[in-house]
């Protein structure tokens, strides 16, 4: 299988995979994953539930250790050292917090265990998704929209290099969806590489510098939306994407 | 760790069953005292009850936070800290929370009621099996990815170490009762944390002599101080091995 790359040469990759495979069981949920992603970059993960998509996020993460290969963050080796997660930002699909803090008291632990001062750290969000409002309140009394919203702060906070969005739209409010993606656009320009799982197209296409689409745990390619429609000669990436699918080759998916 | 602890304490501080935990303690506690007399009998009774209750307590509480709190043990897994920070911390939070909630439901009252070295032995055999089960709860919790088989396997577990293994050990004890098997029976109930905490609860209260001749054996190994040192080893190492193998566990496990 060939996986087209786009060498872009000046520019420092964020994040290297090198044969980057996870195994559970006898089944393989990631096999054989080369991909480099540079600075500056705004990477769409796409592909079916139980495609891989989770466990590459994850395995960058350090939370799902790869069976094979290996992962660089900013041009250094992923080791058993937490050191590197410094500079990622991360927003999960569903968070949880100790219930009975207040998200005054959650911000506050966040910024202890990161060693950060109240100078170094980007509050912009807390203003534009109104988190001060509910400072005061205990996580326990928030609605699902609202952990989203404080989860989303937590991610941009620390000024990370690298931000992973697991479906950052799914659980907010629309204007709080708009005010996160805006949010990613300012941090691409400010340099940093933002990972974001989606299933809606519309936003793939006018945010993605590059799709990167998995299927049976293998990265099918990485391209900008631009190359598959054009490809395809259809405008809407939602409707150029299946007909760009269609002439892969066949995925031989090995089974044991 | 020490702020994941902190802040993981002040979370638990304000949790309702932490607290109903305390209020229980203390009604049974206080009750015992009130309606027996003797003070002395009261301690006996409420060492049964203390003694099946805090394992059965701090194992199932110590799942259910574990799982309550997973997706945020996730969030603190992906920060730039230890695994083995993370796992420590909680451990010490929950067990500093159960403790808490002993020392208030059953230390205060009984130091109140029956001040003395019994009262000391109460509270440290049972504060030491409050974190032996604690990390049990965390081994069974860190292992098992589904909740409710967790807490199955947390219950069977205090059901053998509080029923079964008595019954055994009992029954040994009769069915070999001709035989000199005291040798064998003194390391065979170091091997359940919770009869090493009851031997060494009764014969402080000075039951010895109702045990019997097994008694007598007993208040021989244990009541000496090199007795009393070697239970004591015991019950650090029924704290360290299952705390030890639920760091190892999680450090290496995928989230």
């Amino acid at each position: 299988m060939v996986i087209p790359f786009i060498e872009r040469l000046n520019l420092m990759d964020r994040i290297a995979f090198e044969d980057l495979g996870k195994q559970y069981g006898k089944q393989w949920a990631l096999q054989g994953v080369n991909a480099r992603f540079p600075e500056g970059e705004v990477v769409m993960v796409i592909g079916p539930n139980g495609s891989g998509k989770t466990t590459l996020i994850k395995c960058l993460l350090g939370l799902v250790k790869p069976t094979t290969g290996s992962m660089h963050v900013n041009g250094m080796p992923v080791s058993n050292d937490p050191a590197y997660r410094v500079s990622i930002g991360y927003m999960p699909q569903l968070a949880e917090f100790p219930r009975e803090l207040t998200v005054d008291q959650l911000l506050r632990m966040m910024n202890d265990i990161r060693d950060a001062k109240t100078s170094d750290t980007d509050d912009r969000l807390i203003k534009l998704l109104n988190v001060e409002a509910l400072l005061a309140k205990r996580v326990g009394t928030l609605s699902g929209g609202m952990r989203q919203r404080v989860s989303a702060v937590l991610a941009f906070r620390y000024r990370p290099n690298i931000l992973v969005l697991d479906e950052p739209t799914a659980g907010l409010d629309p204007v709080s969806a708009a005010i996160v993606l805006d949010a990613v656009v300012r941090a691409k320009h400010e340099g940093a590489t933002v990972l974001i799982t989606s299933h809606i197209m519309e936003e793939v296409q006018r945010l993605g510098d590059r799709v990167a689409y998995l299927q049976d745990g293998h990265l099918r390619f990485s391209l900008p939306p631009g190359a598959i429609t054009d490809v395809t000669g259809e405008a809407a990436l939602a409707t150029a994407l299946p007909k760009y699918l269609a002439q892969l080759p066949q995925l031989h998916v090995e089974s044991l | 760790m020490w702020k994941v602890y902190k802040y993981t304490l002040l979370d638990l501080a304000r949790n309702r069953f932490a607290i109903g935990y305390a209020l229980l303690l203390l009604l049974v506690t206080v009750g015992l005292f009130m309606l027996e007399a003797d003070n002395t009998k009261a301690l006996i009774s409420l060492t049964q009850v203390v003694l099946a209750l805090i394992p059965l307590l701090a194992l199932v509480f110590t799942i259910i936070y574990f799982y309550n709190q997973y997706e945020f043990t996730v969030l603190l897994a992906v920060q730039p800290m230890r695994r083995q920070s993370i796992i420590r911390a909680q451990f010490m939070a929950v067990s500093t929370a159960l403790l808490l909630s002993f020392l208030f439901g059953v230390g205060l009252p009984v130091f109140a009621y029956a001040p003395g070295p019994i009262a000391w032995t109460l509270l440290l055999t049972s504060a030491a099996l409050t974190l032996v089960f604690c990390a049990l709860g965390m081994l069974i919790a860190v292992r098992q990815r589904d909740r409710a088989k967790a807490v199955g396997i947390g219950l069977a577990t205090w059901v053998f170490m509080v029923l079964v293994y008595d019954s055994l050990l009992l029954w040994l004890m009769f069915s070999f009762s001709d035989r000199p098997i005291e040798p064998v029976i003194v390391p065979l109930a170091a091997l359940d944390p919770i009869d090493l905490a009851r031997i060494l609860i009764m014969l402080k209260i000075d039951l010895a002599a109702l045990l019997g001749y097994t008694g007598a054996v007993y208040q021989q190994f244990f009541g000496s101080s090199g007795g009393m040192f070697v239970s004591l080893v015991a019950l650090l190492l029924w704290i360290q091995v299952p705390a030890w193998a639920a760091t190892r566990v999680f450090t290496r496990k995928d989230l």
